[in-house]
């Protein structure tokens, strides 16, 4: 039996320290993925600051930190930024850079469409930007209902129009990238990865993809049309028009996108628990079949965010019952994940910490919501502080925790070092203290009649719990400045993490960190959906010894 | 394990720091909506109740499993040199927990529906309609009859009450003039919205005399916060004199008619 001899590990990091021209025009896929990571965390930054905005302007009853108008603009960018550019763009990145290495591929597919795709994202969030500085910003939220985008009682400034042509720019890039990583991942798997032997990563990134692909392109169509209400005087949406016709337009791709979202996270996390459990992925099969479940119930279930626009209850009956069925591919993946961790000997490393922060805060997103898939009961939740507080449980509980899960879990691959663990601590339980804090008692404020997206408010009885939201807010706001810090030393300070510092069980743990430019010089033998954990136990994975300076 | 057993218990500490914190001011911290005192709010309050209770003993459930795990299956409790069981999947168990969130799931939208079919239907046997029409930034309230009452929004002073007599079945038609708002009062009912151009509409029955207060719950530009409603409802013979003086008011020629 032929052994495997691993690359030697570095000693020292080349990956970001590179000529402008080169992050110009490389076709890379992993360089090209950091981009898109470190385009996204000036994202999440921006709209971190535009949330602390809002969270001081609501700390207290009737302050004027802001007028009415400029918050309703900092909202809709507090979204947009957070959905659009943060947590789409950083999954789209990490997967950029892991998939390749995770199926034993040279590159992406189309290495020139994924440049473009990435490029794209800039050229989108500088568009958006646009809007600030042309007199006024996106002011409807990020979901733009019309009317009040339209001509008619929009139509001082240019923010709705940068906001839709950001958008459609956006949806091109993304449909760019999926056909990308679907491409990718039907044609170059390396010898012996069989779609049964995918990373459940790679599975989690098909299924994101195939959703991208028909939602997107809904998405771009809403924004056309309201161009062409907006500019060509058309009634599609306007007053004489049909507004509702928007909302389904819109979320049709909105809910979807909601996964497009969680499900990258649900495959880091599938990732995660078996290397620090020692165990396998528990119920593997399960696991795939779950995601593609949960893509086909995500496209069937958008009019549950329009239970009050008044339809037919049985149209109304049938949105609950698929939202609610929801429930049942989440449920197998969250107890096939504490099913591997059962009877494991789980190291809680601060990956394992954000994994389990994860399982613990995302349950109750889930749980919210479905109060909110019941109809009735939706009549009073929606459009309240209660959807704040759900849909902050599902998205920086959900899929921020798993991003943050693996960015500590894969730092030492992209940089060759790892992240500093004190820090790293810090940053965990500042997050989930801060995080929990904020959101956990948000729900009572929907309860007592608090609507979202109100600029201000009389109500005494709401100054308390908002004053403590406010307080914990900038805990999560030092945390994030904990784990920026830490980022940024440890890229040029860390310890360095030699080819595999966690005993990894995937491919991209059997070449150096970083990888070369070709990821592998020889692509290992693949025999299960753990490749690199079968030839360490049985013997046939030699470390080379360590380079010990600097060449 | 020590520094874990800190940091769990400095949270705990301040999980308890916030919750007194915030007890301190009762009225700040419920975890249900106000008694409702119109009967479509109080179904919608014990759907809200029902689901509560599969909903509080789920989550206990998974969050003492997830505990256990960090409790009793941390490397650190482990014998040295354990090697977990490799167990790859239990198809016996994995249909159990695909079957168990199905069932609970199908009994929730069950009885979510029947509480929709009861409540959210069309009616017809009201005793009194109202157009409630929403505009940038207040409600108007048509009684059908010639009077309307013009609720403009206001942050800084109450705004005038939309005034419904008790224990009558009253229909809210629901329309907008420009943008899309939404009518909500939290202790009457759910929310309806007002979508210019579509017919929406909902019912209110309210049991005792009183003012509510809510707002509006979309937003619909600058003055989205000052759309502050105020529902009073008033004895049947109180409100049929309420009503007269509103007769007499619009009849007359108004010195300045809004």
């Amino acid at each position: 039996m032929a052994t495997t001899v691993l690359p030697r590990p570095k000693q020292y990091d080349d990956t970001f320290f590179k000529p402008i021209s080169i992050w110009l025009t490389t076709t890379d896929h992993k360089l090209i993925g950091i981009m898109y990571m470190v385009t996204s965390i000036i994202s999440f930054v921006i709209g971190g600051i535009f949330a602390l905005i809002i969270r001081l302007q609501l700390s207290q009853p009737n302050l004027k930190l802001v007028d009415a108008e400029t918050y309703n603009q900092l909202i809709s960018a507090h979204g947009v930024t957070m959905i659009f550019f943060f947590v789409t763009i950083f999954v789209t990145g990490i997967a950029n850079y892991m998939v390749p290495l995770m199926i034993g591929a040279r590159d992406m597919a189309f290495p020139r469409v994924n440049l473009l795709g990435f490029w794209l994202i800039p050229v989108a969030i500088i568009l958006y930007y646009c809007g600030f500085f042309t007199g006024g910003s996106l002011n409807a939220g990020w979901t733009g209902y019309t009317p009040l985008t339209e001509k008619a009682f929009n139509h001082q400034t240019f923010g709705v129009d940068f906001w839709a042509l950001s958008i459609i720019v956006w949806a091109i890039s993304g449909i760019m990238a999926s056909t990308n990583f679907l491409t990718t991942i039907v044609a170059l798997r390396a010898p012996g990865m069989r779609f049964s032997r995918l990373p459940l990563f790679v599975w989690a990134q098909i299924s994101t993809s195939i959703l991208l692909l028909i939602v997107g392109a809904p998405l771009a169509a809403a924004m056309i049309l309201l161009e062409f209400d907006r500019q060509l005087g058309t009634q599609f949406f306007t007053t004489q028009g049909r507004p509702v016709l928007y909302q389904h337009l819109f979320w049709f791709f909105g809910h979807p996108e909601v996964y497009v979202m969680i499900l990258p996270a649900f495959g880091l996390i599938s990732e995660i628990v078996p290397v620090f459990a020692r165990k396998p992925i528990f119920g593997y099969m399960s696991m795939v079949a779950a995601l593609f479940g949960i893509v086909f119930l995500s496209m069937t279930v958008w009019a549950h965010h329009m239970f009050t626009v008044g339809m037919n209850t049985y149209v109304e009956g049938f949105f609950m019952l698929m939202t609610m069925l929801i429930a049942v591919p989440t449920g197998i993946k969250f107890f096939n994940w504490i099913a591997t961790a059962w009877w494991g000997s789980v190291e809680f490393t601060v990956p394992m910490k954000f994994v389990f922060g994860f399982l613990a805060t995302f349950l109750i997103g889930g749980i919210t919501g479905i109060y909110l898939a019941s109809v009735p009961v939706d009549t009073q939740l929606h459009q309240s502080y209660f959807v704040v507080a759900h849909l902050h449980y599902v998205l920086f509980g959900g899929s921020v925790f798993a991003i943050l899960a693996g960015i500590y879990y894969w730092f030492p691959k992209i940089t060759g070092r790892l992240l500093n663990r004190t820090l790293g601590e810090w940053n965990f339980w500042t997050v989930f203290v801060g995080f929990n804090g904020t959101f956990l008692i948000m729900h009572t404020l929907g309860l007592e009649g608090m609507p979202r997206r109100i600029w201000t408010y009389a109500n005494p009885a709401w100054a308390t719990t908002n004053v403590i939201i406010t307080i914990s807010s900038f805990l999560i706001a030092f945390s994030i400045l904990v784990l920026l810090i830490n980022v940024v030393h440890s890229w040029g300070h860390g310890e360095i993490a030699g080819n595999d510092p966690w005993r990894g069980n995937t491919l991209e743990w059997a070449t150096t960190s970083p990888p070369p430019p070709y990821n592998f010089e020889r692509v290992p033998p693949v025999r299960s959906f753990m490749p690199v954990r079968d030839l360490r136990e049985s013997g046939e994975l030699i470390e080379a010894e360590p380079v010990l300076t600097p060449t | 394990m020590a520094r874990s057993a800190r940091a769990l218990l400095t949270t705990i500490g301040l999980a308890a720091l916030a919750f007194v914190l915030s007890s301190c001011d009762v009225g700040g911290l419920s975890p249900i909506f106000p008694d409702p005192v119109s009967p479509n709010g109080k179904g919608i309050y014990n759907t809200y109740v029902g689901i509560s209770v599969v909903a509080i003993i789920v989550f206990i459930g998974v969050e003492a499993a997830l505990l256990w795990v960090v409790l009793r299956y941390r490397r650190s409790r482990q014998p040295a040199g354990y090697m977990p069981p490799q167990v790859h999947g239990h198809t016996g168990l994995e249909i159990g927990w695909t079957i168990a969130p199905l069932i609970i799931v199908l009994a929730i939208a069950a009885y979510s529906f029947v509480e929709l079919q009861k409540d959210f239907q069309p009616i017809s046997n009201q005793e009194m309609t109202v157009k409630v029409s929403g505009h940038q930034f207040g409600w108007d309230y048509d009684y059908l009859n010639g009077v309307v009452v013009h609720q403009e929004g206001s942050l800084a002073a109450e705004v005038t009450p939309f005034v419904v007599p008790t224990n009558t079945l009253v229909k809210l038609q629901f329309d907008a003039n420009d943008v899309i708002h939404s009518w909500w009062v939290p202790a009457i009912s759910g929310k309806t919205d007002a979508v210019p151009g579509y017919d929406n509409f909902s019912w209110l029955k309210i049991d005792k005399p009183g003012k509510w207060r809510g707002e509006c719950a979309e937003l619909c530009g600058s003055g989205h916060a000052q759309m502050q409603i105020i529902v009073q409802a008033m004895d049947k013979s109180d409100f049929e004199a309420w009503m007269a003086k509103q007769k007499a008011t619009t009849a007359s020629p108004s010195p300045s008619p809004s």
